[in-house]
């Protein structure tokens, strides 16, 4: 027995140790100048003075949180509402929403870009606007995993009978569905959601190909971050990363918080 | 004037039709059964009354309004549901304060008619707990107490003790007649169970096949079943047609078929001639003890007739043993 959870330690060490060599080797190399010895010489903070003096970097990567939440919230909405239509009154068409929300796996970033710039370049309306385009790529993009993650944390909830039951009391079905259903299922639109802003954070191709140069995201600055000075485009990924960690960081916090502070009542 | 009414109502799933011209009333305070096996149709009629399921064709009212159309919100109804289905993401007490909540009653009348329910049905110490964290029969009794705090016209429950185990079941259909009656509830009560049914109701309606077999006070449909179907549903009853009673005792009797109650019968190991009574020779096939009652299934040629006795008033028979059953003509039912 005790062989054998000393077996399973060292394959855990030896995962994480494997997941973080690349990270800790970047750490490395955004922190010393001179890499040529086995041994890194001449520690400096030059690259993320740098970076975090540079006002480009600063805006790049709040464009990127704030592109990242808006369609995360739209696509959520859309996916709840959906469910709730159809786990309500058109219990036959969730299959077909299923179907509908899985296409995007399949479309490649390029060909999505290319797609809607083709359909949505030449129009006048705010659908013209490159930055509404961008939003909608995401959506798209983001759709499949929200759907999936939301649709297996309703399978644990009856909803039909609680809103039923909620009815009765006196609530609309909408209010119900909002107040006693989507609770319910509040960690798998987290969960999600973070699945979520780790695509987003991740893209180059959606944002290069239907913002060009003009909306600069994070992506395309450690681009070009890259082609300039290596040491500084280690440091970048080393920010991007500690952000994205960070948001995982605090949006498990609070709902562990929440988890923590409703068992707490209940004792 | 009854509290509730049903008016020919009629409800159809495509070419099904689950309810046919249901005409009931319903007494003010009373707590009435609609009893029948499943699929006859009586959770559907629950349903309508509730406003879950539209109506074909046919009204309904309530307290003299017609409420046939309304929304299930605005009918002033509670709801107990067999599947318990307390909101997991509150406690036993917001539960039971998210009707009020929605009325927009004021807090510190919401606290007091909360803390009231929560002593009647006895959990005050799951007061702030999850739903998750309680028992089968302490939801039933939260989900109970949610129905009941907003005070509704009338209290529907279906089939809420189904899920429950026996001896709670029993302890909660006692429980239930209590709040009823204590509070002066009209409720509706949905079972398969008979037994059930004869504990709490006070009127008991039938139902078989979508519409009302028989209605009647628990003692009514257990000692007068009108048609077959209640003499089968209610009471254990043995059911014999003429052809049958004809060959086993040579009595000829008037009517299609005759019932009788297990209870009644008479056993003897001797003939016993009685010009007021059946009788009837017989085999013991098998005994099988339900409680305090010895239940014999008797073999009268092929025929199979059960017979209750008490359990340890005298030594019981054996099987093959060859007996002689009597039944007075007075207790039978001609059907």
């Amino acid at each position: 027995m005790k062989k054998h959870r000393a077996g399973s330690g060292i394959i855990l060490l030896l995962i994480l140790v494997w997941l973080l060599i690349p990270l800790i080797v970047t750490i490395i190399y955004s922190l010393f100048q001179n890499w040529t010895g086995i041994i890194p010489r001449g520690f400096s903070l030059k690259a993320y003075a740098e970076i975090f003096s540079d006002p480009a970097f600063l805006s790049a990567l709040g464009r990127t949180i704030l592109i990242c939440i808006i369609p995360i919230l739209i696509t959520i909405l859309l996916v709840l509402l959906a469910l709730f239509v159809t786990g309500l009154f058109f219990p036959g068409l969730e299959r077909v929403v299923q179907i509908i929300c899985m296409i995007p796996y399949t479309i490649q970033g390029v060909i999505l870009s290319v797609s809607i710039l083709s359909m949505y370049v030449a129009n006048k309306t705010f659908l013209g606007n490159r930055l509404v385009m961008l939003t909608g790529a995401y959506c798209i993009i983001i759709l499949p995993y929200i759907y999936q993650g939301i649709r297996n944390g309703m399978r644990a909830v009856n909803m039909p009978v609680l809103i039923e039951a909620a009815e009765t009391l006196g609530a609309s079905r909408i209010y119900a569905y909002f107040r006693i259903i989507v609770p319910n299922i509040i960690s798998s639109v987290i969960v999600s959601s973070l699945l979520a802003v780790g695509i987003i954070f991740g893209d180059y191709v959606l944002v290069r190909n239907l913002d060009g140069s003009a909306f600069q995201n994070i992506q395309i600055y450690l681009y070009q971050a890259m082609k300039s000075d290596s040491m500084k485009s280690s440091a970048v990924f080393v920010v991007i990363m500690a952000v994205t960690f960070a948001i995982s960081a605090v949006v498990l916090w609070i709902q562990g918080h929440q988890g923590k502070h409703s068992e707490k009542t209940a004792k | 004037m009854s509290y509730i009414r049903f008016e020919n109502l009629s409800k159809n799933y495509g070419q099904k039709e689950v309810l046919k011209d249901i005409n009931l009333e319903i007494e003010k305070g009373t707590l009435v059964t609609l009893l029948g096996p499943s699929g006859c149709g009586k959770s559907t009629l629950l349903r309508c009354l509730a406003g879950l399921e539209t109506v074909s064709s046919g009204k309904i009212f309530l307290d003299g309004k017609d409420i046939t159309d309304i929304s299930p919100r605005d009918r002033g109804i509670g709801m107990v549901f067999q599947q318990y289905s307390l909101f997991p993401n509150m406690t036993v007490e917001q539960n039971i304060a998210f009707g009020l909540k929605i009325k927009k009653t004021d807090k510190n009348i919401i606290q007091e008619k909360v803390n009231d329910i929560i002593n009647i049905v006895g959990l005050k110490e799951q007061a702030k707990q999850y739903p998750s964290q309680l028992s089968g029969g302490q939801q039933q009794r939260a989900a109970l107490a949610r129905a009941i705090v907003t005070e509704p016209k009338v209290l529907l429950l279906d089939e809420p003790l189904s899920a429950i185990d026996a001896l709670l079941r029993h302890s909660l259909q006692i429980e239930i007649r209590r709040i009823q009656q204590e509070l002066g509830i009209t409720a509706i009560f949905v079972t398969h169970d008979q037994d059930e049914a004869m504990v709490m109701s006070d009127v008991i309606h039938l139902m078989y096949q979508g519409h009302m077999e028989q209605s009647g006070r628990p003692t009514e449909l257990y000692t007068k079943p009108a048609t077959k179907f209640v003499a089968s549903f209610i009471g254990h009853y043995n059911l014999l047609d003429a052809p049958v009673m004809k060959k086993i005792c040579g009595a000829d009797i008037a009517s299609e078929s005759i019932a009788f109650r297990p209870e009644l019968i008479q056993v003897s190991t001797e003939p016993v001639e009685d010009p007021d009574s059946y009788m009837i020779p017989g085999e013991i096939a098998f005994s099988l003890p339900h409680g305090n009652i010895l239940r014999y299934a008797v073999m009268c040629g092929d025929t199979q007739v059960d017979v209750d006795a008490l359990f340890g008033t005298e030594a019981p028979y054996c099987i093959g043993d060859r007996i002689y059953l009597s039944i007075r003509k007075d207790d039978c039912i001609y059907l």
